[in-house]
């Protein structure tokens, strides 16, 4: 029966043949769970999808409304703790799993000649997937969503000459109301969702198109010169992407959905107090992605220092990591044999999270 | 029949010509409507309104002791009239005067919160410092507290508050 299903598909589209070539991509080796972040980041937004699809049975995007239909969706809803608590561990997840993958990607030069467009399209992800952090922890509509909305697109007001047009855009107005939540529900479901689903394929595509280069140590016994380029063609040993690899990745999903789950279960997604706008003693918090930019907005005091933590730092930061492969054009790949560019990353990364460390301290004033 | 592109060069370009002017009309047709929707913000007018705050003997103001009064504006926001809550940090200077501050950081507009040991209006996020009459002591904020438009009634004792800020070039929302 099965077979003729197939027969049936074979005779007109091929479809086997399709199936076969998609899944029997020759991956490297010896790295094999190092390259399995890439398909867990797949699986996790595959799971922020469906999980966000079916929150929207029950959310309405309207500032006093919408906390309380959160409130209503975890108290009320059969297991809708578990259904938001997996949407909002999942993204936490998701970002922090981006953040290895990129790490993982510099650390092993994946990024050089000819896969310079993959880590751009990878980039553009990152930066899509941090935007939907954000504004899914505004959506919440308490007390911290309403503050965060305002401190971000405050901090958007200082871009240069465009600065007070971005604030009213992204707010619908002057004030933080009804049209601000209506658009940042409108960039948080559509919009953004659907340029990381353009984007998905066009980095699996120049992926599959550059063939299969692995880390450094794939190529350990190879006898071709470092500087030839070829070399880099022709890893010691590959395997299949399926099973051998798409078996790995799915270990990898498990315990990471199996994690989401438990903390979403035992821990839950923390709502928090309705908007008041009239507390005099509330300290709004931000999430932990964003405590290093939140830390970088404690220091540079004054009219004439305010863009360098609200605009020039972060604009000049995301440029030099899109533009990382442009910069660093050598062909040497093993992190050992190029320590200038590992010795920048792992100080990079030391220091984003000393300033996430120090960001998430309380506060000196709600302690005074 | 006309001839394909292959047996034409000429005819080649004349059909690329023809396919690039087609996006560019459906394009420009389909953005000159999205903008709009998108940048309609920048063409409204700003609902502003007159709110009574209250009677300032009523307050008992002590000099340089701020005190948080509510105002209830009443605006329209887009479809629906919507009423902001909002403080204003009353504050009676030594020599009388009256200055009548919003709670929001100049830096980038988180509550403050008074406090009285200190004598300092601090924020709790980026750690701005304020003094009684709202000069930046401390911290990043840029400029001093801004200061809501207000005026008093005909008994010079009640107070009335507009919901916008005097002195706010760049628009800043209440």
């Amino acid at each position: 029966m099965f077979k003729q299903i197939q027969n049936w598909f074979d005779e007109r589209i091929g479809l086997t043949k399709v199936i076969e070539e998609f899944n029997g991509e020759r991956i490297p080796r010896r790295g094999g769970w190092a390259y399995t972040f890439g398909s867990l980041l797949a699986f996790l937004f595959t799971v922020q999808v469906v999980t966000g699809i079916f929150l929207l049975f029950y959310y309405v995007p309207y500032f006093p409304i919408a906390r309380n239909a959160t409130y209503f969706l975890k108290h009320h809803v059969v297991f809708g703790n578990i259904l938001l608590g997996i949407h909002l561990w999942g993204a936490f997840t998701m970002i922090f799993f981006i953040l290895i993958h990129m790490a993982r990607v510099y650390f092993s030069g994946a990024y050089k000649k000819p896969r310079e467009m993959q880590w751009v399209a990878g980039m553009v992800l990152f930066s899509v997937v941090v935007i939907l952090g954000l504004t899914g922890y505004m959506l919440v509509g308490n007390e911290n969503s309403w503050w965060t909305i305002n401190v971000l697109t405050n901090v958007a007001s200082h871009t240069p000459f465009i600065g007070g047009f971005i604030r009213e855009i992204a707010k619908g107005g002057t004030e933080t109301s009804v049209l601000t939540m209506q658009h940042i529900f409108a960039v948080h479901v559509w919009l953004l969702p659907i340029v990381v689903i353009m984007f998905i394929p066009i980095h699996l595509f120049l992926i599959r198109k550059t063939g299969h280069q692995g880390m450094a140590l794939e190529y350990k016994n190879s006898k071709i010169s470092e500087d030839d380029e070829k070399r880099w063609l022709k890893p010691d040993g590959t395997v299949p992407f399926f099973p051998d690899q798409f078996y790995k990745d799915m270990i990898v999903s498990l315990v990471v959905f199996a994690i989401i789950y438990i903390l979403a279960v035992y821990v839950g997604a923390p709502i928090g107090p309705m908007y008041r706008p009239l507390a005099l003693h509330f300290a709004p918090e931000a999430d932990w992605y964003f405590l290093a930019n939140e830390e970088l907005l404690k220091y540079f005091p004054g009219h004439g220092l305010i863009i360098f933590s609200t605009f020039l730092i972060p604009s000049i930061g995301f440029g030099i990591l899109f533009l990382i492969p442009f910069i660093d054009r050598t062909k040497e790949r093993s992190p050992f044999k190029r320590p200038a560019a590992t010795v920048l990353g792992i100080l990079f990364l030391l220091l984003l999270v000393y300033l996430t460390l120090i960001g998430g301290e309380p506060k000196a004033p709600a302690t005074v | 029949m006309a001839k394909s592109s292959e047996e034409s060069p000429s005819r080649r370009t004349f059909m690329m010509v023809v396919i690039g002017l087609i996006s560019t009309v459906i394009g420009i047709a389909l953005a000159v409507p999205i903008l709009g929707a998108v940048l309609n913000p920048l063409f409204r007018k700003r609902d502003i309104v007159w709110t009574k705050l209250g009677k300032i003997s009523d307050l008992n103001l002590k000099p340089l002791n701020p005190t948080f009064v509510p105002v209830y504006f009443r605006v329209k926001e887009g479809w629906s009239v919507n009423t902001l809550p909002r403080q204003v940090v009353v504050v009676k200077q030594v020599n009388g005067d009256l200055l009548f501050f919003s709670n929001q950081c100049t830096h980038l507009g988180c509550p403050l919160h008074w406090i009285a040991s200190r004598q300092k209006f601090l924020c709790p996020c980026h750690g701005g410092m304020f003094n009684a009459t709202g000069q930046v002591v401390g911290g990043p904020p840029p400029r001093p507290l801004y200061q809501w438009v207000h005026k008093f009634g005909s008994d010079k004792d009640t107070v009335y508050i507009q919901n916008k800020f005097k002195d706010n070039p760049k628009d800043r929302g209440i």
